[in-house]
């Protein structure tokens, strides 16, 4: 059975239309999905006179959405009016019909109707001052579900995928959040997410907190006193995963072949290598939720956006991703 | 000056630092590498060369000034007072301790005394220097009391990895992650920015050197909402340096100054801690990066990996950053 991805367009104002309709125009994307697109027909078509294509979709109501593999099939949003956005600007009322089509593919995905869903950029200004009251997507998603179960936010560039202890807090914060608890709630969520996404077994290198991982404990002693004991515990867990390693070479440890994950203990130790191994090919995957949810890492890009120059691979990575973590989805109902 | 040989420390035993120096010096032809010489024990380099496979002449020396004229002939060693006694690839030794500090501080001596123009650092083990009543907390430390009494010296030392690609300060260095709001000082992070603005113009020949200062918190702290050090310590350094009349901008979020497109806009970039200056320069530059010690009153650079202990004995490992420390220092001395 092909999986039924869901296709949300983000800000109507960034490069999310033109991306979309360059991912849409492609054969492999409609031979790979059965692929449901969420978004106000007016700003998809904007976004094919700037691709420079042209989709035939079939518009369908919501109630008798029913993707089907080899075509295309569009729930009209009629949210978002392109004469009322200027490309390029934030606003509360593109960030609202963004908002709206992230919701009512949530719907979808809690319906059955959907396995798996991937959004073109949203602006976060713009949700903001469109309703979402949240920090960002996962956790307004997680609060649509009313998710209890551990969820997270995984950043992947080419088969690399990099977990984050910590995200958004002050880094002096960050050291008191290094628990054994939280370390295997991440290992734990990254296999999973990881095993959805195809990879069977796995393994994860585990960035330490400390420069040289703390050299012997002068430098610091939360990688020997918690950061160890928690990798040891993961393993009798059955989940393959080694360090902590000094994290100025995890990454290139990583990218070599050692590890399919890096799990980093705080925010700028992931993103700064991360965005170095390929910004021009990152996706950010949401999971944990009831439906997996893949994104382009890069934002709404408004300075080029309706220019045409937008690159469609991140977008293309993050469609192929939501297909296989569908796939998995589907196969275990 | 550029006739005057680069004094290379012999650093941990147990180490890659040894093997590191004559791989280097077998390649000195080919790369046209400026005549250096090793503060070692003779006896004890041997033994590892030939152990390792690593076929090279030494020419002992008893003066650094005799190195040149030695060095196209064999890798000119300048014997220490105090041999490597037990120097097991892999194991290091509080015993071998005497040597290690020997030879950094007669290399000291030699730049000191105009017999050497520059010098480059073997890595050494640090847990066995402390074991041996090692009072500092690393070799830069060590660099800066030696040079205290110098005329230009007593400053404290900067640290800057330097590769082809980039050049980033890490404004803390050797500090718990938990411990670096803590240090991070206005004052700390404007001493650090005059320094290597000081340097960029008279070891690098960037007159107008422009500074580009990472922040401290995730999107530099956004604003107020993830931390507060951007607004509190970091903003007012760079207002002070801005003062000085220097180029600096920021503060930058971390993870969106190291592309290379951002790369291109400023000549060396100040991070506030330790992996944050790490990481960019390990991913970009992994073998090439080259440790420079900024406000000491002499040319010191070193390769900016470690001691390798696990490859000790072999005669794999890469000598890429030695190289390029060597040639590094050979540049910064040569002006």
């Amino acid at each position: 059975m092909s999986p039924r991805i869901a296709l949300v367009m983000g800000d109507p104002a960034g490069i999310g239309p033109e991306l979309m309709a360059k991912l849409l125009a492609e054969t492999p994307a409609l031979n790979e999905a059965a692929i449901l697109v969420l978004g106000d027909r007016r700003v998809l078509a904007e976004g094919e006179r700037v691709a420079g294509v042209a989709l035939k979709l079939d518009v369908v109501p919501e109630t008798k959405a029913r993707p089907s593999p080899g075509r295309l099939t569009m729930i009209d949003t009629a949210n978002a009016d392109p004469a009322e956005m200027p490309t390029g600007k934030v606003s509360s009322l593109a960030g609202r019909s963004a908002l709206d089509n992230f919701t009512r593919a949530l719907g979808l995905a809690r319906d059955g109707t959907i396995d798996a869903i991937t959004f073109v950029p949203f602006n976060k200004e713009a949700l903001r001052s469109g309703g979402n009251a949240f920090e960002d997507e996962l956790s307004y998603a997680a609060n649509y579900f009313g998710a209890t179960s551990r969820h997270g936010e995984f950043n992947v560039v080419d088969r690399l995928w990099n977990a984050r202890v910590t995200s958004h807090v002050p880094l002096r914060e960050v050291a008191d959040l290094i628990t054994e608890e939280r370390l295997i709630d991440r290992l734990e969520l990254t296999t999973e997410a990881m095993r959805a996404a195809g990879f069977d077994a796995p393994r994860i290198a585990v960035a330490a907190l400390n420069p040289h991982a703390g050299d012997g404990g002068a430098f610091g002693r939360e990688d020997i006193d918690v950061i160890a004991p928690a990798v040891a515990k993961a393993r009798r867990l059955g989940i393959e995963v080694d360090g902590p390693f000094p994290s100025d070479t995890v990454f290139v440890r990583a990218r070599d072949g050692h590890y399919d994950a890096v799990l980093t203990m705080y925010h700028d130790q992931g993103q700064i290598a991360i965005k170095l191994l390929g910004f021009d090919r990152g996706v950010t995957v949401l999971a944990g939720l009831p439906v997996p949810i893949a994104t382009p890492a890069h934002g709404t890009a408004f300075d080029i956006a309706g220019k045409g120059l937008a690159n469609p691979e991140p977008t293309r990575r993050a469609f192929e991703i939501a297909c296989r973590m569908a796939q998995r989805a589907s196969s275990r109902q | 000056m550029r006739s005057l040989p680069i004094a290379v420390t012999l650093g941990e035993p147990a180490g890659i630092g040894p093997e590191l120096v004559g791989l280097a010096w077998r390649e000195s032809r080919v790369r046209a590498l400026s005549a250096f010489y090793c503060l070692g024990d003779a006896a004890f380099l041997r033994n590892r060369l030939a152990a390792a496979g690593i076929d090279l002449p030494l020419v002992t020396i008893d003066s650094p000034l005799a190195a040149a004229e030695a060095f196209p002939a064999g890798l000119p060693v300048l014997q220490l007072r105090t041999a490597v006694r037990t120097g097991r690839a892999g194991q290091p030794c509080v015993a071998d301790a005497g040597s290690v500090l020997e030879s950094i501080e007669r290399g000291v001596a030699a730049v000191g005394d105009g017999q050497a123009r520059a010098i480059v650092t073997a890595p050494v083990h640090k847990e066995t220097l402390y074991d041996a009543g090692f009072a500092f907390p690393g070799h830069t430390e060590f660099l800066g009391q030696l040079t205290r009494d110098w005329p230009g010296g007593g400053q404290p030392p900067v640290m800057m990895l330097a590769a082809e690609e980039l050049r980033v300060v890490p404004v803390t260095v050797h500090v718990p992650l938990k411990d670096v709001p803590g240090y991070l000082s206005t004052g700390l992070i404007l001493h650090t920015g005059r320094t290597v603005a000081k340097a960029m113009a008279s070891r690098f020949a960037i007159a107008a050197p422009r500074l580009a200062v990472c922040g401290l918190n995730p999107h530099a702290g956004e604003g107020g909402r993830l931390g507060a050090e951007e607004r509190e310590v970091i903003g007012p350094a760079i207002e002070a340096l801005r003062a000085d009349g220097l180029d600096v901008s920021g503060p930058h979020p971390g993870d969106s100054l190291f592309h290379p497109a951002a790369r291109a806009k400023f000549d060396v970039a100040l991070a506030m801690y330790h992996d944050q200056a790490l990481i960019p320069i390990k991913t970009i530059a992994f073998d090439t990066a080259v440790n420079v010690t900024l406000g000491l009153p002499l040319v010191r650079t070193s390769p900016d990996h470690g001691t390798a202990l696990a490859l000790a004995g072999t005669g794999r490992a890469s000598p890429h950053s030695f190289i390029a420390a060597l040639r590094l220092a050979d540049r910064l001395s040569s002006r």
